[in-house]
């Protein structure tokens, strides 16, 4: 059904990226992961994804650069921000810059499934 | 412990008392019987009031012109007599030297005895109608002997034709004379002392006018002194609550007076002051503890989400599931859920309303926690926080909770001012001060200007917007680091940053030897 949608996935904790490559792998998505905002920006440069789950929060680069260089990387992209507490304002921030959806940790996989699964149908519509 | 202000921290103020720490309920029931004892006793004292002291002076100021006007009074009422007595005494003594005058000429011309006798009975009868008077002014034998000579002329006088005529008109002369030396020598004293007497009405009035002088400029200075003086002590007092220290004011005299209801109302006024200032003190550590507790909530996400994702995937697996990647999964919800122990046991260990304790500390310890307590403060600010540890950290002598109270006040102060990619770096040193071990927190922030790092440590003073911050922190933790016997200064250069230091005072009690308060972390 997803038709291996390509997914980059952003998030400085391992064990996520580890659990979610797993798990989205299970639904059929083809998973990218990075543990660091810096490679995911430069890997978008280069290619495009269909999908892009970002940690808002990391060490090094903001999850808002990442949604800045996914939108300039394609303006179809569907960004889902991981937000480690919901602020209003953060929220607004990034719909204001294109972010298509939401999910605040603590979270479960079927979760983010079912925002992925919205995001794919958004993308078929074109 | 020398008590030196420190150089870079001009305008020291005293501190608000340790106790505010422990007690959330308010002041002690010592404070409060102390407050209590302090107004009665300041109510129980003799009253000697300023309006008692003014009414005092301004009558001493009507008495005295009062007392001596009476006295004039009396004296010229004196004088009046004297003078009428004098007329009096002249006249008596006139008829005396007019009865010589016709005896004289009797003597020389045969003529005018009846005149000369006329004229001595006109002083006999002076004398014998103001026998009193006469008595009175010149005395009792001075009057008698005066008559005597007065009787004995007139009866010489009366002899029509004396044997021994010599020895008749040397009697004669001998009275007459002694007659009038003495009408004349009263006369005399008595004009003088009339003279005297008004000299004195002339001045006396003049002295008492400097006396008075004088004593009205005395009693004002005096009053005037004394008013000041109380001034001075109350400016003093409310100079000293408002550097935070809320003792009530205690009698320094035996007496009471309108000061006394001020220092009462003032009393009164810095009990409820200090009512405030305690409510203050603890939504400040509340506020502190919040922020805490919410970086740590938020840090609590992390390993949160990590089990929750391991665990859903566990709970999906339909078997097909590799035995090895199970195993890694179980490992990692182990892990994950000690990540999450660590955590909270970290918070426990400061927010907990532990009996604050002194004791031998670790700074390394001490340190570590704090900043790893903070580290999602700093992550989120893109700070970067450099801790430089020595080889060896001398122990010092200090209290954990309320210390850890100060670094974290430090810490998130500098939080405050530095822009994204700024640095914190937390540094130790022995050189500072002898006996004291200085920690270094320095910022890369913009540093402040002299006048306001004058005023850093004062009370409510804060560069934050309204609303932000109540400008407690640092006035707190200078309060904490002096009360256990060490200092906090403040270095800044404007555009290169800011440095506090706390220095702490080295002990010999080894740090674990006394026992430590709260849970200690598992490991690092």
């Amino acid at each position: 059904m997803e038709e291996n949608l390509k997914v980059m996935l952003v998030d400085d904790e391992e064990i996520v990226c580890k659990r979610l490559k797993t798990a989205l792998e299970k639904y059929g998505y083809a998973v990218d992961v990075f543990q660091s905002g810096v490679p995911a920006i430069e890997r978008l440069k280069e290619e495009q994804y269909d999908i892009v789950v970002t940690d808002i929060r990391m060490d090094d680069a903001d999850g808002l650069d990442v949604l800045a260089a996914a939108r300039k990387s394609s303006p179809r992209t569907k960004i889902i921000m991981i937000t480690g507490y919901a602020t209003a304002e953060v929220a607004r921030e990034a719909q204001v810059k294109g972010a298509f959806a939401f999910i605040a940790k603590p979270f479960r996989p079927k979760e983010l499934h079912a925002l992925l699964e919205k995001a794919a149908r958004g993308l078929k519509k074109g | 412990m020398p008590d030196k202000e420190s150089a870079s921290a001009p305008g020291y103020h005293a501190p608000p008392s340790i106790d505010a720490f422990r007690t959330s309920e308010g002041s002690s029931r010592q404070d409060e019987e102390f407050k209590d004892a302090a107004d009665r006793a300041l109510k129980e004292r003799p009253s000697f009031s300023i309006r008692t002291r003014l009414i005092l002076a301004f009558s001493i100021f009507f008495l005295l012109p009062l007392v001596i006007t009476l006295w004039s009074m009396h004296v010229l009422a004196n004088v009046n007599e004297k003078i009428l007595f004098l007329e009096l005494a002249d006249d008596y003594k006139v008829e005396i030297q007019q009865a010589r005058r016709f005896e004289k000429n009797y003597l020389l011309y045969g003529t005018n005895l009846d005149d000369a006798r006329e004229h001595a009975q006109a002083a006999q009868r002076l004398s014998m109608e103001n026998e009193e008077q006469f008595r009175s002014v010149v005395g009792e034998s001075s009057l008698r002997t005066m008559n005597e000579h007065l009787s004995a002329y007139l009866r010489l006088l009366d002899e029509a034709d004396p044997a021994d005529r010599d020895q008749w008109e040397s009697q004669l002369r001998e009275h007459g004379s002694a007659m009038f030396k003495l009408a004349q020598d009263f006369v005399i004293k008595e004009r003088n002392e009339v003279e005297g007497m008004l000299d004195l009405t002339r001045r006396v009035p003049f002295v008492f006018l400097v006396v008075l002088f004088v004593l009205m400029i005395l009693v004002v200075t005096f009053l005037a002194r004394h008013i000041m003086k109380s001034l001075n002590r109350f400016m003093g007092y409310t100079q000293r609550i408002g550097s935070g220290d809320f003792s009530p004011i205690t009698p320094t005299r035996g007496y009471r007076d309108e000061f006394t209801d001020l220092a009462l109302n003032i009393n009164r006024m810095v009990r409820e002051l200090d009512k405030h200032h305690r409510i203050l003190l603890e939504s400040h550590k509340l506020r502190a503890m919040g922020t805490l507790v919410a970086g740590v909530a938020h840090e609590l996400n992390n390993p949160m989400n990590n089990i929750l994702l391991t665990a859903s995937l566990l709970q999906e697996d339909d078997g097909s599931m590799e035995e090895s990647d199970r195993q890694e999964m179980l490992q990692d919800l182990v892990a994950q859920a000690e990540r999450t122990k660590r955590i909270v046991a970290n918070l426990l260990n400061f927010a907990r309303q532990s009996e604050t304790k002194v004791e031998g500390l670790d700074m390394r310890d001490l340190i570590k926690d704090i900043t790893r307590l903070l580290k999602n403060q700093i992550r989120i600010k893109k700070v970067r926080l450099r801790v430089a540890f020595p080889e060896e950290l001398p122990t010092v002598h200090g209290d954990r909770q309320l210390l850890g109270q100060v670094f974290t006040n430090l810490i998130l102060n500098a939080l405050d001012v530095l822009p994204e990619k700024g640095e914190i770096v937390i540094s130790f040193d022995t050189e500072h001060r002898e006996g004291f071990l200085a920690v270094n927190v320095a910022d890369s922030g913009p540093g402040m200007p002299g006048h306001i790092m004058s005023r850093v440590f004062d009370p409510f003073f804060t560069t934050k917007p309204k609303g932000k911050g109540t400008g407690l922190g640092l006035s707190v933790s200078r309060g904490i680091v002096r009360k256990l016997g060490g200092y906090l200064l403040v270095e800044s250069q404007l555009g290169i940053g800011t440095v506090f230091t706390v220095l702490l005072p080295i002990t010999t009690i080894p740090s674990d030897i006394s026992s430590r308060v709260g849970a200690s972390d598992g490991g690092n």
